[in-house]
C-alpha cells in the first residue's frame, strides 16, 4: 500500500470510482479505499435508472449532462456498461399532479430536453403491458432518452480505466480514522496502513455521516433502507421505466427479461436497516400486478436491499467543508447518485484539480442547510 | 411406452391410473403419479427447454428442482419446474424457446395466509422427517414444508439396503424407512402438532423480532392460485439437503446427462428408464449404488470411470456390480460428449497420476445417458439469508453454516439438519434431524424427563456411525466446524 498520495477517496461505489477515473485522467496521484469489494454499497443494490425528468433545474441540468456523458461511455473506458435508452414513462394520476407535470415538462424542455405529455391511451404505445384503468392514469410524461445501465459493469469499467490511468483501488480496505493537523487533511488511518494525504474525498454513500464523524463534522444526510426484486425472466416486452410518485413505484424489464422494480414501504422509518421485509413483497407484487397484471403468474426471483442516503432537500452534497481543508463531500444522493455520477465526478475533479467552482457545485455545499429556504426535489421515488 | 420399467426385482410398479395431456399439439399418456418431466421423457421427449444464451437443447438434469434446466409452459403459465410439477389430466405442456411468452391467462387472487407455529421445518427429507417428529413429541407445534409431491427427500428413490445401525434401520430399504417415517408423521398430523405443507416452497426470510420470532414466507402452488403465506415461528430448522455438482466438459449440458439423483428418481419413483446405455461418471458409494439400480431396472452400464486412483465406495457395491460385469475403470474421466441435440456418444480418457489426460488414450463409445455422480454441494441458501456465520469445508461438500452440536447455527433459534449441514448420509441426516428437533423444542420450553440422556444417546448414535472408514471424511469435517465455532467464542 501507498504511504502517500494526492487524493485518497473512500469508497469504491460508482461515485467513488467515477471520480477516480476522472482525477487520474489529470495526472492526479488518487488511491480509493474500500472496506467491502467495488459496488458492494448502494450501487450493487440499485435500480441504475437514469432520469432527466426532474422538477428542479439543478437536477434536470446536471441529468442531461451525465446522459451525455453515459452515452460515449462505453466506448471512452473501453469497457461496455450496458448502457440502453429506453425512456422514462410517469404515470399521472390526477389534474393536480398533471399541473405539476406540465409546469416540470416545460422547464425542461426550456433545458432543450424532449419529453412528450401523453393521454391515457397514448401510454399502452409506449409500454403495452400497462393495465392504464388498473393503474389509475390520466396520462403520463415520457422522455425517450431515458434509461438504464448495468451498475456493476459501470463501476468496474471507470475503475479499470482509472487504474490504467494509474489509480490504485484497495479493496477489504476500510478507513477507521482521518488525522487533521491545523484544521487541514493529513493523513487516512485504514485497516491496511496508514496513507499521508491533504485530500480526502468522502464518497461513502450511506456511510458518509461516520466518515464525517471522524473529523467531528454533522452531515444531515439519514439513512433509509430501499427494498428491490427481479422476477423471473420474459420475452422483453417494454423498453422504458415506468414510474409513479403517487404510488412510490418503479419497474423495467431489463434485456435479460428480468422485471426488476421498488417501492417503499408502508411506515418505513430511517436507520441502518438492511433485512428485507415481508411487506415489501405483499406491497410490491399488489402494485405491480395493479400495474401489469399478466405478472401475477410470475415468481419473484430475488428480492434485496440497499440504502437511500437521503438529505433533507433530496439532492446530494458535494464540495470543501469550510471549517475542513482538504475534506470534500461526495455524498447525499438521496436515490439517484447512479445516474449523477458522471457529471458529478467531472464537477468535482475540476474543483480537485484546478479549484475551479460553479454556480452549482456551491448550491450543493452543505453550507446550504444553514438557515436558508431549500429548494426540496420533488421526484424522488422508490 | 418403451422406456417405462415392467419388471423390476424390488419395486411393483403398478399399472396406476392412465393420463393424457398435450405436449406442443401432440396428445399423450402418462399415469397418475408421474411428474411431467418423468411423462415426457417415457414418451421419447428429452429436450425441455432450449439455454438463454447459446440456443441449446436443454433436457432435466437434477430431476428434484434445484437446477432449473426443466422449465416450460403449462397451461400456458410460464417457467415451470416439470421436474417436480405433477402431472395433471388434460393439461397442456409447450417448450418455451428461450424466454417465455407473456401468460396470457385467468389466475385467481388469493389473500395472503399467516401461520403462527412454534418450529418451521423447511425439507422433509431423512432430516426434516426426524426433526419434526422429535419437536411434535416433545410437545411443540410444527409446519413442514417441502416442494416436493411426496415427503422422503432422497429417501424415496433408495431401493438398496442401508448400512449403519440397526436402530437407525440398517437392512431396511430407504424406500421403507420414508414410509415408516410417514406413517408416524400421520400420527401427528391427526392430533394436530405437525402441519405438513407439500409442493410449497419456502422462499424467504424476512425481518421480525430476531429476539423471539423469525418470520418466513412460503409459497403453497396450486393450479392457477398460489398462496402465500406469512410464517411465523420461534425456532426453524433448515433440512434442504443438496444440490448435486456439475463436472465440466464439452457437452456436458446436452439431453441425456443427468446427475445420478436424476436417474434414480426417474427409474425407482417414476418407472421410466432414463436411457438404453449409460457410462456411470464416479465410483462414490452414490455411483456404485445407482450403477446396480440401473442394471435391476434392465438398463446397459457400459462402465464406471473414476477419476481417482481407487474406487471411493463401499467395496461390496463395488464387487456387486464387478459380478454383474460392469468394469469399473479408475484414474479415467469423461472429456467430452457429443449428439446431434442429445447424448450420442463419449470420449472417455485415461488420466495420469497428475490427473493430466494421457494422449491416445481416448476411447469413444456409443451410448445415450451419462450420469454424473460427482458429489453434493450442501443448499445453504437460506443459512446466508438469515445471516449465520458459514464456512468452507471441502469435507463437508462446502460452505456450510458453523453449527453446536445440538445442531444450532450462530444465530438464535436457527438450527441445520442432514445434507444442509454437510454432505453424509440418511442414517447420519436422520439422527442430526432428531437432535436438531429435540434441542429446538427443549429450548422453546418444552422439556420432558429423560430429555438429557435422549440427546446424549443420539450423539453416541452419530458418533458410532461415524467411526468407521468411510465416516471419515464427515468426521473430519464436523470436527472442523466445532473448532472453527470454537475459536468464534474467544
Ligand atoms: C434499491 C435502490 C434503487 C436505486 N435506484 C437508483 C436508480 O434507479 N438510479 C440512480 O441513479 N440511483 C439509484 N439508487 C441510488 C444509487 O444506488 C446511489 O445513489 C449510488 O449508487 C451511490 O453511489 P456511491 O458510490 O456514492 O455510494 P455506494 O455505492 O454506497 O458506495 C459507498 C462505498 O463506500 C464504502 N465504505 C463505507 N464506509 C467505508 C469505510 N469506512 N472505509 C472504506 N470504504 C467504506 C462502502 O462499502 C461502499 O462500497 C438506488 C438505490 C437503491 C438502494
Ligand atoms: C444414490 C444415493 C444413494 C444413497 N445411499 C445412502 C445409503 O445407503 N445410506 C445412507 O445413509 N444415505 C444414503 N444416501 C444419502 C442420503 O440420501 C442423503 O444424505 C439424505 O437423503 C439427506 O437427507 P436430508 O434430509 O438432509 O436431505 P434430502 O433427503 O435431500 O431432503 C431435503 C428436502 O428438502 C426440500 N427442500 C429444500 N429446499 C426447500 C425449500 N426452500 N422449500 C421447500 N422444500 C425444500 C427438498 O426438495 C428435499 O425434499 C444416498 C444418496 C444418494 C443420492
Ligand atoms: S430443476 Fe428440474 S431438472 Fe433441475
Amino acid at each position: 500500500m501507498k504511504s502517500k498520495t494526492d487524493v485518497v477517496i473512500i469508497g469504491g461505489g460508482v461515485t467513488g470510482c467515477s471520480l477516480a477515473y476522472m482525477l487520474a485522467k489529470k495526472g492526479i496521484d488518487v488511491v480509493v479505499a474500500e472496506k467491502n469489494y467495488l459496488s458492494s454499497g448502494a450501487t450493487g443494490a440499485c435500480g441504475a435508472g437514469i432520469r432527466q425528468q426532474w422538477s428542479t433545474k439543478e437536477n434536470t441540468e446536471l441529468a442531461i449532462k451525465s446522459i451525455k456523458i453515459f452515452e460515449s461511455l462505453s466506448t471512452k473506458l473501453g469497457q461496455d456498461i450496458e448502457l440502453r435508452q429506453g425512456g422514462y414513462l410517469i404515470a399521472v394520476h390526477d389534474a393536480k399532479e398533471m399541473r405539476q407535470a406540465e409546469k416540470n415538462v416545460n422547464m425542461q424542455r426550456s433545458l432543450g430536453l424532449k419529453v412528450d405529455i401523453l393521454d391515457s391511451d397514448e401510454i399502452n404505445d409506449v409500454v403495452p403491458v400497462l393495465d392504464v384503468k388498473g393503474m389509475a392514469a390520466v396520462g403520463a410524461t415520457f422522455c425517450p432518452t431515458d434509461g438504464h445501465a448495468n451498475p456493476f459493469k459501470t463501476t468496474f469499467a471507470y475503475a479499470n480505466a482509472a487504474r490504467k490511468k494509474g489509480a490504485e483501488i484497495y479493496t477489504h480496505t476500510k478507513v477507521t480514522d482521518i488525522k487533521t493537523i491545523n484544521k487541514k487533511i493529513s493523513a487516512v488511518k485504514t485497516g491496511k496502513g496508514i496513507i499521508k494525504t491533504n485530500t480526502v474525498v468522502n464518497a461513502a454513500g450511506v456511510w458518509s455521516k461516520k466518515i464525517a464523524e471522524m473529523v467531528d463534522i454533522k452531515l444531515p444526510n439519514v439513512p433509509f433502507r430501499k427494498e428491490i426484486l427481479a422476477t423471473e425472466r420474459l420475452k422483453p416486452m417494454f423498453e422504458a421505466m415506468v414510474i409513479s410518485f403517487k404510488d412510490g413505484i418503479y419497474f423495467s424489464q431489463q434485456e435479460e427479461g428480468h422485471i426488476v422494480g421498488g417501492i417503499p414501504i408502508p411506515r418505513e422509518k430511517k436507520g441502518y436497516k438492511t433485512m428485507p421485509t415481508f411487506s415489501f413483497i405483499q406491497h410490491m407484487s399488489k402494485t405491480l400486478t395493479r400495474y401489469v397484471p399478466q405478472l401475477k403468474h410470475i415468481n419473484m426471483l430475488r428480492h434485496w436491499t440497499g440504502f437511500y442516503d437521503v438529505t433533507p432537500d433530496a439532492r446530494p452534497i458535494l464540495g470543501e467543508i469550510k471549517e475542513l481543508k482538504g475534506f470534500i463531500q461526495c455524498n447525499g444522493f438521496s436515490g439517484h447518485g447512479f445516474m449523477l455520477s458522471p457529471i458529478v465526478s467531472q464537477i468535482l475533479s475540476d474543483f480537485i484539480t484546478d479549484g475551479k467552482t460553479s454556480k452549482i457545485l456551491e448550491s450543493l455545499n452543505v453550507n446550504r442547510f444553514k438557515g436558508k429556504k431549500i429548494d426540496h426535489e420533488m421526484y424522488v421515488v422508490g | 411406452m418403451l422406456l417405462r420399467i415392467k419388471k423390476h426385482p424390488i419395486i411393483d410398479f403398478k399399472d396406476s391410473e392412465r393420463i393424457s395431456f398435450y405436449f406442443n399439439d401432440t396428445k399423450l399418456h402418462g399415469f397418475k403419479g408421474d411428474s411431467i418431466a418423468s411423462a415426457l421423457h417415457a414418451a421419447g421427449i428429452k429436450k425441455l427447454t432450449t439455454s438463454l444464451k447459446y440456443d441449446r437443447p436443454r433436457g432435466f438434469f437434477c430431476g428434484i428442482g434445484k437446477c432449473s434446466s426443466c422449465l416450460m409452459k403449462v397451461n400456458k403459465v410460464p417457467n415451470v419446474r416439470t421436474c417436480i410439477a405433477p402431472l395433471n389430466n388434460g393439461i397442456r405442456v409447450e417448450t418455451q424457446e428461450k424466454l417465455a411468452d407473456w401468460p396470457d391467462v385467468e389466475f385467481k387472487s388469493k389473500s395472503k395466509e399467516t401461520a403462527n407455529v412454534d418450529i418451521l421445518v423447511v425439507g422433509a427429507g431423512p432430516a426434516g422427517l426426524c426433526a419434526s417428529l422429535e419437536a411434535a413429541g416433545q410437545g411443540a407445534s410444527v409446519l413442514l414444508v417441502d416442494e416436493n409431491q411426496t415427503v422422503g427427500g432422497q429417501l424415496v428413490k433408495q431401493t438398496h439396503k442401508f448400512f449403519g445401525s440397526k436402530q437407525e434401520k440398517a437392512g431396511t430399504r430407504g424406500i421403507q424407512i420414508a414410509i415408516d417415517l410417514e406413517n408416524d408423521l400421520k400420527k401427528f398430523e391427526q392430533n394436530g402438532k405437525i402441519k405438513v405443507m407439500m409442493d410449497s416452497t419456502a422462499i424467504g426470510y424476512y425481518e421480525g423480532d430476531k429476539e423471539k420470532q423469525h418470520k418466513f414466507a412460503v409459497v403453497k402452488r396450486e393450479v392457477y392460485e398460489n398462496t402465500l403465506y406469512e410464517v411465523n415461528c420461534r425456532a426453524a430448522i433448515f433440512a434442504c439437503g443438496a444440490m448435486e455438482n456439475m463436472l465440466l466438459f464439452p457437452g456436458n449440458d446436452l439431453p441425456g446427462v443427468y446427475g445420478a439423483g436424476a436417474v434414480q428418481t426417474l427409474m425407482n419413483v417414476f418407472g421410466v428408464k432414463p436411457g438404453k446405455k449409460v457410462i456411470m461418471v464416479g465410483a462414490g458409494n452414490v455411483g456404485l449404488i445407482v450403477s446396480y439400480q440401473l442394471l435391476q431396472a434392465g438398463i446397459e452400464v457400459d462402465r464406471v470411470v473414476e477419476a481417482m486412483p481407487q474406487i471411493g465406495g463401499y467395496h461390496v457395491h463395488a464387487a456387486k456390480l464387478r459380478r454383474c460385469g460392469v468394469p469399473i475403470l479408475t484414474s479415467h474421466s469423461i472429456k467430452e460428449v457429443y449428439g446431434n441435440g442429445k447424448v450420442e456418444g463419449a470420449v472417455i480418457v485415461k488420466l495420469d497420476n497428475n490427473w493430466q489426460p494421457v494422449k491416445g488414450s481416448e476411447e469413444k463409445i456409443n451410448c445415450d445417458t451419462i450420469c454424473l455422480a460427482v458429489g453434493l454441494t450442501p443448499s445453504t441458501r437460506f443459512l446466508y439469508q438469515v445471516g449465520a456465520e458459514m464456512e468452507f469445508i471441502p469435507e463437508a461438500g462446502g460452505y456450510v453454516a458453523l453449527h453446536d452440536d445440538s445442531m444450532h447455527t450462530t444465530i438464535k433459534g436457527i438450527y441445520v439438519a442432514g445434507d444442509s449441514s454437510g454432505i453424509e448420509e440418511a442414517s447420519t441426516a436422520m439422527i442430526e434431524g432428531k437432535i436438531a428437533g429435540l434441542s429446538a423444542a427443549i429450548s422453546l420450553g418444552y422439556k420432558k424427563k429423560g430429555d438429557s440422556s435422549l440427546k446424549k444417546q443420539h450423539m453416541g448414535e452419530l458418533d458410532r456411525l461415524r467411526a468407521g472408514p468411510f465416516g471419515e471424511k464427515p468426521r473430519i469435517g464436523k470436527h472442523k466446524i466445532s473448532k472453527l465455532l470454537g475459536k468464534r467464542h474467544v
